[in-house]
């Protein structure tokens, strides 16, 4: 699970791909506004990229989006906590309870592939269109994520490092902690940053289809409203909302990896 | 480092921890919180124009004034309301007419309150038309035969409204291909030819016209003059428990349909507030009629149609659904 960037030439080769991106980026931006110019798609269905653009800036002028963005957040935010939470203290004790582990595969083999959103019936009725209903389908999505990661971490602990550790008389606590945990960090690490964008995905899948307050409801209301332009602009700010999360859970794991020879790629190994 | 992140999974376990417990006991409590002799109800509605009645009530202080104050709940469409009512989430919902039926005859306990939502029963001049592309072969109900027709959901109010406009142009419904498509996504499907026809509502309608499409039947007016499209409904557990406030959303509600049949620019400003139609589409909508009351001759035509057409499973009751 070790992630090797290619590091070419440092701040310069940083320079040029920020430019190639920001370059792509115009180029996609730019064709979106041509192609419905010029009738290839309808504009009335797929609007050009300055109408979407004027319908994003009249949205984030309006109080009531930043509640919705508020509300979308605090939803996401506080799923993938409970999921990583849950996750990691779940992962571990599974993991390092022999017989816990063969109790529990089949039936985490058997709950995983459940979609999350096939639970929509179920959060309807147990708290209706509340925030509960979409931290249940978050929860749901993100806990597999982890938990999955984690119990790969634990597996991959060094069996040598495990019985030295054993050997020099170190307890329980101090071997998770000094052996198992440091292991585990990097698939754990993973699976937080994939946690992150279900969580998000969920977060709105939710709000749109059970209409629970935040940005997916705020979409379904401009899709039922007929309000095109603005409904792409609300499906823009996901878009931008899961890129600021991605980049941020990248910048996360580097921190906390910073020891970690995948981090630290000049060490030779 | 490795100290903080110890800290942070302790913390996010602590907070999971805490979240299941608020969880567990909050789901009965706030059914009724009361507050100074104002009772707080809880109404799933979706975001369309029919249900503009309850926000201008809310507004004019016709709730208020019969001690209730209204939550509005904007869900999407009967999946989250209908549950949402049965399970106590929402103490009043709005569904059309048919879906309650159907919901009756499977035995759920649901109980109509109060008059929704009517057509205008003005062929022609509805809030809701079976419409056809610009320039389309198609020119009567009958030539749907063999044709894809959209509706919003199958075996509902609208697949047999469309049949009944067949039947009645001297054509057989049951050649009819019905699929299912979302009110949102109708105009584009109709304009890219795939579908042949849509039974459209506003605002939808209004977009669909402003591509030059053109009507052929007023469906909801095929099925009865004055067709009762849509109810406000609670649960039966409800109506038993607090008979003294649904009497009174009864009497609000009916007070705000008739202030909304009466004032359409104040319904055409409201609705803004909690859509967000454009304004070019908003004034060329055409309202639906609020009456008071429920038209209960056009309930038991819409049934017997339902029937024939094999929507419910056991007749519905209507002296037990209706209020």
């Amino acid at each position: 699970m070790s992630r090797k960037q290619p590091r070419a030439g440092g701040s310069a080769g940083r320079a040029v791909n920020a430019a190639l991106g920001a370059a792509g980026l115009a180029a996609f931006l730019a064709l979106g506004e041509v192609v419905p110019r010029v009738g290839i798609v309808k504009a009335r269905y797929f609007p050009p990229t300055s109408r979407i653009a004027r319908a994003l800036g009249a949205e984030i002028t309006d109080g009531t989006f930043w509640t919705d963005l508020g509300d979308t957040l605090t939803g996401w935010a506080l799923g993938l906590v409970i999921a990583v939470g849950a996750g990691i203290v779940v992962g571990v004790v599974v993991s390092v309870v022999p017989y816990l582990r063969e109790a529990t595969a089949s039936t985490i083999e058997f709950l995983r592939p459940i979609p999350s959103v096939a639970l929509i019936p179920l959060a309807v009725l147990l708290y209706g269109t509340e925030m509960r209903s979409v931290l249940l389908l978050v929860v749901y999505a993100s806990f597999w994520q982890v938990l999955v990661q984690v119990m790969y971490g634990v597996r991959d602990v060094d069996p040598v490092a495990e019985e030295t550790a054993r050997s020099y008389g170190l307890g329980t606590w101090a071997r998770v902690r000094h052996v198992l945990w440091p292991t585990a960090l990097p698939y754990v690490m993973t699976g937080v940053r994939l946690a992150a964008a279900v969580a998000l995905i969920l977060t709105v899948t939710a709000e749109l289809v059970i209409g629970a307050p935040g940005l997916g409801a705020r979409i379904a209301v401009a899709q039922t409203s007929q309000a095109v332009p603005e409904m792409y602009a609300l499906i823009v700010v996901t878009g931008l909302l899961g890129l600021l999360i991605n980049v941020g859970a990248r910048s996360v794991e580097r921190h906390a990896l910073a020891w970690h020879q995948s981090v630290r790629g000049e060490v030779a190994v | 480092m490795r100290r903080l992140l110890a800290g942070l999974a302790v913390g996010a376990f602590l907070v999971a921890a805490s979240a299941c417990g608020s969880s567990g006991g909050g789901g009965a409590s706030d059914k009724n919180s009361s507050s100074g002799g104002t009772t707080t109800v809880k109404l799933g509605v979706i975001p369309i124009v029919d249900v503009a009645p309850v926000y201008l009530g809310q507004k004019k202080g016709f709730y208020g004034k019969h001690g209730l104050k209204l939550s509005m709940t904007l869900a999407q469409g009967g999946a989250a309301i209908v549950p949402g009512v049965v399970s106590g989430q929402f103490q009043f919902g709005f569904s059309n007419v048919t879906s309650l039926m159907i919901a009756q005859s499977n035995g759920v306990p649901v109980k109509a309150v109060v008059n929704g939502v009517a057509s205008t029963g003005v062929t022609g001049k509805d809030f809701g038309a079976i419409t056809v592309k610009k320039g389309s072969s198609i020119t009567t109900a009958k030539d749907l035969e063999g044709k894809k027709v959209a509706v919003n959901t199958l075996k509902n109010i609208n697949e047999t409204a469309v049949r009944e406009s067949v039947r009645k142009a001297g054509g057989d419904p049951s050649k009819v291909k019905f699929v299912e498509l979302a009110f949102d996504q109708m105009p584009a499907a109709l304009d890219s030819g795939q579908i042949d026809a849509a039974m459209v509502v506003e605002p939808a309608l209004a977009t669909v016209k402003s591509q030059g499409a053109t009507e052929i039947a007023s469906s909801l007016v095929d099925v009865a003059k004055d067709l009762t499209v849509a109810m406000y409904f609670t649960s039966n557990q409800y109506a038993q428990q607090h008979p003294d406030v649904v009497k009174e959303f009864q009497e609000a509600t009916a007070e705000s349909l008739a202030y909304a049949d009466a004032h359409p620019d104040e319904v055409r400003q409201i609705v803004t507030t909690y859509t967000t139609i454009p304004a070019a589409v908003l004034a060329k909508v055409t309202l639906p009629k609020w009456p008071a009351e429920p038209n209960r001759t056009s309930i038991e035509t819409l049934e017997k149609l339902g029937e024939q057409d094999g929507l419910f499973k056991t007749a519905p009751d209507l002296d037990k659904l209706l209020p």
